[in-house]
């Protein structure tokens, strides 16, 4: 936390002498001492608002009662929760709350875990006094998920207090006023929030519960599953409570977790995708061009048989594997491990291709390291953080909500380059928290990073012990960047050198600096390069090996991190260790008892146009869906065309799976047990909560029962076998424990990065990107001016950069096929900035159509606000139309393609 | 009639006064301000304040000088005066005389609180019935500004203040400093807990006094006449100063009476307010607004100041005297009461927003005959439940009808309810207790 009191405070609570925190409020001191006051407005999370008056006290030498949620210890204080007056008071004040309760237990969601129930087990008499009328309201449609029972609410406020305080969101409110208060949202249409579920779990009674499963359950009916969210790489606890083999709801229990029990809309509303009816029921197999159900001895006989020919005929490297990061790292291991030692190639790839692995390149380029070395409590004590192309509240949601909290609670001053510009909405945006906010072009990121930078070097604030550490690295750096005159730096981000320079000083005096990097930069062109700078920046300032310092880049998919030290990515062996670090082969090796195959890896863009020359002729593919990732552009399909064996190890007939000689069902992460290792590097422990659906199998059973039928064995009994095995190789997998020890940076390679390191690309990585291309950071007046001169241009459309990127409500492969997530997003829209589309003369709803030389989409128009000028963003996972419209680059570094955005130019339909 | 001299009411019973700036500037208007303004340390302006036993008028009665002596004395950052102008505790209606026929005068009071505690904005929370009051401040303001008393550099001396005006919307709970600070602050009406008090996290959290309008209205006249005159006045030394009181009721000439503190309270009704407006006898007073408990006949020789008041189990509170004559309905008053509070509480805390509308409900049950005994304990004990358990006075407030009623005239609950209807009785039959 931001900060940690060492000062202390006695007091006596009910006889028992305590010794707690200054500032800890009463009500939290009992309870640490295993004495429960009633409460209902109170929660840790709120700001105590002392509303239900349930939690009354008698402290000694005061007139009357007091709230013990809204007073702080005293030294000396002595507290009585427990007293004739106390228990009177509990009891009046619950008369009161049950006088307008309807009393509907039997067919309340909450009945059997409710406050209300249980305080009045507690404290009142079986009879009521109440003789008079009950409040009714009448019943209102609140929305397709969160049901509202207005007569069931005790009006704590707790929901609208944690839409406001924690989420940001503020969408609910109450109305009316004395008895009549209800709780509502702002429009007259159905609720339109983030529906982050927040106010459901927060419910201390059935006023708000969900309605996906309404009236299916009743709470002790349930089996309960603690495991781990997969819609994000932020690694969220969630509890799944089932019914025989069904899905019945998702929660997370307050201080369960990294996630603290929040959740984002995901997590909460997302969980029916794994039971949906599509699901592969049996393995298929395609007999004369289709593919029929099979069973698992022929699918699989068939797949090892062709593999054996296929291996004979081409060599081992004729074989490439593609695997999802939705998988666990027993998944990925043994996955690894396979197509080393089975098939003998080190031709894999994962979904960390897509951008996270440009974080972890840098991270382990400059300090050695590839995980934080921060955690998520870092990004909550920090004093200042610096957010680079993340749009954190809809990609990374509850890191989002870490970054909140330090500004809304310890005022952490937030620096944020982002495309998005502030603006109240809906949903929360980060960049309305923001100290300094720099809204830049989404390719010119980088450009403000060396702003900062430039400000940094130029203004004296590089740090003494590192001019004097390494004097030619600080010099090369500011050599550069004095080749780019702050004109043309201002020219190119739309921000002022007072504002970089502002920033910059608001960097430097922080002790405790975090920055995150997110999609926005590791997944476009130079990602690696402005990730590199960040270090940079860090090293600069001085920060980097600071405790609560450093770079934290934020991963796309659930294991994504896990995939990279597992080692199935083409770069690495599990570790993870570059693929030609001697040590660790020999060391792999001595523990597989088998050589290493020698040649290099492959990624999954080498693999395709490997494919598509005809060198592979085999691919196993576990989760990834190329076909429905990429742009038509990198000609995936193409790719897989030509394979003589594709193997699909899926949950859904994917685009990918369609075209694949067998499809192996695979199960969920609700149906398997293993591990995941989250964005900021925490290993978590994934439980099954239902039984498999249909006739699906783990995705390392699967292969390792294809191991048996080739002839070379890796067989496990479970999943935790495997996890033994990744404890031998791989440090930090030990002890699944409450929170990661971050790593510190490696010094050698610091070192060595400050020595000759940086050297090779410095020039490189200085260089302004998407100058002269169409400038969006240019200020609305002029550009609505140029527009108006050229009005017949404007007739014909508008020039406007695309952005495929992820929304809130869908993320990963999955959330497609959740019904919660469907009900709130089940198709694609154009956001447009309102002056953009007052510009074409669309509105909500109205159709466009978007033109580039690869191709044309037409699609419907939602204005945002929060989409600046000159962008349209539409997201990813209805983007089969706009992908016609993408191009693809590859990083000649790390060989990420890009393939999120392009020109296009917009025209009303 | 005793007569007295009037302090805040002189001016505007003058013939031809206006209120406009003119009229109170050839009054003598705003010498105070100059007196006061680079003259007088602002430390000196609050003990002379202080010394002057002026308390608060609009309705708790705390000494004006010690609460802007709250203010933290070493900050430098903002502060801020707010003039609670949001008079809407029934039978209380002075504060809209004096903003409507007097407004510079209040005005010159803000001008000097804020100089008094370094505070550069004010902020006068009118309530939102009040247009033409707001109409005729915004008029004065005008003026006051454009003749340098309020605004940048006031009267050339370097002094900042400038005063706004914030109409309300209809809450009574806006009244309470906490709740109008918050409405004030652009949010939902309601009380905030306290501590921390207003002089040190108010407005936007920033120490903040919030004063009524009567309460500013009398500082010219502190600072032209000298804390001693004042402190000279009414039943010294808890009690000075005038007080307006409003009369209204079963009453020949209902109004804003201003006398000095300590009259009976049989002088005020029976001499200055003309007593009883018909042959019936005076059966029953509200002395201090709705909120304060009822008083008896026996009452009458009680003196209208702070202290005695409270000691004869009431409070003086905002100054409405209602009247009420033999033959009213004390069950039906206390109903009356009942159902404005159970309309204004704002629902923050259970036991003021469930109490007030369950204590409603079981007097319109007692008044329509369907009462029965055991209602009046339940009553009594509901009313107990509340007192003491809520974040601001209201529910403290809420009860004294109810409680003054059953304890003077419980004899006319018990009719009532003799009186119930022997089917409605019947069909509430009241389950085993245990």
């Amino acid at each position: 936390m931001a900060t940690t009191t060492t000062e202390t405070v006695r007091l006596t609570i009910d006889g028992v002498p305590v010794t707690v925190p200054k500032g800890t409020l009463v009500i939290e001191a009992a309870r640490q001492m295993g004495v429960m006051i009633p409460h209902f407005c109170y929660h840790p999370k709120l700001k105590p608002d002392a509303n239900c008056r349930m939690c009354l006290v008698e402290i000694e030498r005061m007139p009357k009662l007091q709230t013990s949620c809204s007073t702080p210890v005293a030294e000396g204080m002595v507290v009585h929760t427990a007293t004739t007056v106390v228990n009177e008071a509990h009891k009046s004040v619950l008369e009161f709350i049950l006088a307008n309760h309807p009393l509907d237990c039997p067919v309340c969601d909450q009945g059997g875990r409710c406050d209300l129930q249980d305080f009045s087990h507690e404290y009142t008499p079986t009879t009521s006094r109440f003789l008079e009328v009950k409040r009714v309201f009448p019943k209102e449609y609140f929305s397709a998920l969160i049901e509202t029972q207005m007569n069931r609410c005790v009006q704590c406020l707790r929901c609208v207090r944690y839409c406001d305080e924690v989420m940001d969101v503020k969408a609910l409110a109450p109305s009316g006023r004395g008895t009549m208060t209800e709780i509502k949202h702002f429009t007259t249409h159905q609720l339109d929030c983030e529906f982050c579920g927040g106010c459901v779990q927060i419910c201390p009674v059935g006023a708000i519960t969900s309605r996906l499963d309404l009236y299916e359950f009743r709470p002790w009916m349930l089996k309960r599953a603690d495991t781990v969210c997969t819609y994000c790489g932020d690694g969220c606890h969630i509890t799944i409570q089932t019914k025989g083999n069904d899905l019945i709801e998702v929660n997370s229990a307050h201080g369960a977790g990294r996630n603290n029990g929040d959740l984002c809309a995901r997590g909460f509303f997302g969980y029916h995708a794994t039971t949906h009816p599509d699901r592969l029921q049996s393995p298929l197999l395609r007999r004369n061009g289709e593919l029929v159900p099979a069973t698992w001895e022929e699918a699989l006989e068939f797949v090892a048989e062709t593999c054996i020919a296929l291996k004979l005929k081409h060599g081992p490297d004729a074989f490439a594997g593609l695997i999802a990061s939705r998988c666990t790292n027993e998944d990925l291991y043994v996955f690894q491990k396979f197509m080393r030692l089975v098939i003998g190639t080190n031709r894999i790839d994962g979904s960390a291709r897509y951008g996270h692995i440009n974080g972890v390149r840098a991270l382990r380029r400059v300090q050695g390291t590839h995980r934080w070395t921060v955690a998520f409590e870092d990004i909550v004590g920090a004093e200042v953080l610096l957010l680079v192309g993340t749009n954190i509240t809809e990609t990374n949601p509850i890191t989002g909500l870490k970054v909140k909290e330090a500004v809304k609670k310890y005022n952490a001053t937030l620096l944020t380059i982002e495309a998005l510009v502030p603006a109240i909405g809906t949903i929360s945006n980060i960049a309305n928290l923001s100290a300094h906010h720099f809204s830049v072009h989404p390719e010119r990121f980088g450009n403000v990073v060396l702003g900062l930078i430039k400000a940094v070097v130029e203004g004296g604030l590089v740090a003494q012990t590192l001019t004097q550490r390494a004097p030619a690295y600080v010099e090369a750096i500011s050599q550069t960047l004095r080749a780019i005159p702050w004109e043309t730096l201002e020219s190119v981000t739309g921000a002022t050198s007072q504002a970089l320079m502002e920033a910059a000083r608001a960097f430097v005096a922080a002790r405790r600096a975090v920055v995150l990097v997110g999609q926005g930069v590791l997944r476009t062109p130079g990602g690696f390069g402005v990730a590199t700078n960040l270090l940079d920046l860090l090293l600069l300032t001085g920060k980097h090996d600071r405790p609560g310092c450093g770079l934290a880049p934020l991963a796309e998919e659930n294991n994504d991190q896990g995939a990279v030290e597992m080692g199935a990515l083409a770069e690495f062996l599990p570790g993870p260790s570059d693929l030609d670090d001697r040590a660790a082969r020999e060391r792999l090796a001595g523990l597989w008892k088998e050589e290493l195959p020698q040649r290099p890896g492959a990624t999954l863009m080498q693999i395709l146009g490997d494919a598509r020359a005809g060198n592979v002729k085999a691919l196993f593919v576990v989760g990834e869906n190329p076909i429905g990732s990429l742009p038509r552009a990198a000609q995936a399909k193409e790719a897989l065309e030509r394979l003589e064996l594709l193997v699909c190890q899926e949950l859904f007939l994917t685009d990918t799976a369609r075209l694949a000689h067998v499809v192996l069902p695979a199960c969920s992460y609700a149906e398997k047990d293993g591990t995941f290792t989250n964005t900021e590097g925490h290993v978590q422990a994934v439980r099954h909560a239902i039984d498999p659906i249909g006739e699906s199998r783990p995705d390392w059973e699967i292969l390792s029962a294809l191991s048996v039928l080739m002839g070379y064995p890796i067989e496990y009994g479970d999943a935790k076998e495997i996890l033994k095995e990744i404890r031998n190789l791989i440090p930090g997998y030990g002890l699944l424990g409450p929170a990661p020890a971050t790593p510190r940076s490696d010094e050698a390679v610091v070192e060595r990065y400050l020595r000759e390191g940086y050297a090779e690309d410095v020039g490189a990585r200085y260089q302004l990107t998407g100058a002269g291309s169409f400038d969006m950071a240019q200020p609305a007046t002029s550009s609505a001016e140029s527009d108006r001169r050229d009005a017949g241009k404007v007739k014909d459309g508008l020039q406007l950069t695309l952005v495929v990127g992820q929304t809130l409500f869908h993320s990963g492969k999955l959330s497609t096929r959740a019904k919660g997530l469907m009900e709130v997003q089940n198709a694609g829209s154009l956001g447009l900035n309102p002056s953009d589309a007052d510009r074409i003369g669309v509105t909500d709803g109205d159709r466009v159509r978007l033109v580039n030389q690869a191709g044309e989409m037409t699609t419907s128009v939602r204005r945002l606000d929060r989409v600046p000028e000159g962008m349209a963003v539409f997201p990813e996972h209805f983007d089969e139309e706009a992908r016609r419209l993408l191009t693809v680059s590859v990083d000649p570094v790390t060989q990420v393609p890009y393939c999120k955005s392009a020109k296009v130019r917009i025209e009303r339909l | 009639m005793p007569t007295y001299e009037k302090i805040l009411l002189k001016n505007m019973e003058m013939p031809g006064y206006t209120g406009l700036l003119a009229d109170y500037e050839r009054v003598g208007g705003y010498q105070a301000l100059r007196k006061v303004l680079g003259k007088i340390a602002p430390a000196d302006v609050t003990a002379m304040v202080t010394k002057s036993g002026l308390r608060g008028r609009g309705g708790a009665g705390f000494p004006t000088g010690v609460k802007w002596g709250f203010l933290p004395k070493d900050y430098t950052g903002p502060k801020y005066l707010c003039c609670n102008a949001d008079e809407s505790e029934p039978g209380t209606f002075k504060d809209r005389q004096l903003i409507e026929r007097d407004p510079h005068q209040m005005l010159e009071g803000i001008a000097i609180a804020c100089y008094a505690i370094g505070a550069e904005t004010a902020y006068i929370y009118i309530r939102g019935e009040f247009s033409l009051g707001a109409r005729i401040l915004e008029r004065a303001l005008a003026e006051a500004r454009a003749a340098g008393y309020v605004g940048t550099n006031v009267l050339r001396t370097g002094v900042n203040i400038d005063i706004w005006l914030h109409r309300g919307a209809g809450a009574y709970i806006c009244g309470e400093e906490t709740a109008l600070l918050e409405s004030l602050e652009g949010k939902r009406g309601l009380p905030r807990v306290k501590p921390p008090f207003p002089a040190t996290h108010g407005l936007y959290s920033k120490p903040t006094v919030v004063n009524n309008v009567e309460t500013l209205a009398n500082l010219p006249y502190i600072v032209n006449r000298g804390p001693e005159w004042f402190a000279s006045i009414g039943s010294p030394p808890k009690s000075t100063g005038t007080r307006v009181f409003c009369v209204s009721g079963h009453i020949k000439r209902p109004g804003n009476y201003e006398v000095p503190m300590g009259i009976t309270f049989r002088e005020l009704i029976f001499e200055h307010a003309g007593g009883m407006r018909s042959q019936k006898p005076l059966k029953a007073i509200i002395p201090g607004g709705a909120s304060a408990a009822f008083f008896t006949p026996q009452h009458l020789d009680v003196k209208l100041d702070f202290e005695s008041v409270a000691q004869a189990g009431s409070m003086l509170g905002s100054g409405g005297v209602t009247v009420m004559e033999e033959g009213t309905s004390m069950v039906w008053a206390a109903l009356r009461l009942m159902e404005f509070f159970y309309h204004e509480s704002c629902g923050k805390c259970s036991p003021c927003r469930e109490g007030s509308s369950w204590l409603v409900q079981t007097l319109r049950r007692i008044i329509n005959r369907r009462g029965r005994m055991e209602d009046l304990e339940t009553l009594t004990d509901l009313c107990k439940n509340i007192a003491g358990r809520t974040v601001c006075a209201f529910g403290d407030a809420e009860i004294a009808p109810v409680l003054s009623t059953l304890q003077y005239w419980r004899d006319e609950y018990e009719e009532l309810i003799r009186a119930a209807e022997p089917s409605g009785a019947a069909e509430l039959v009241m389950p085993a207790r245990h």
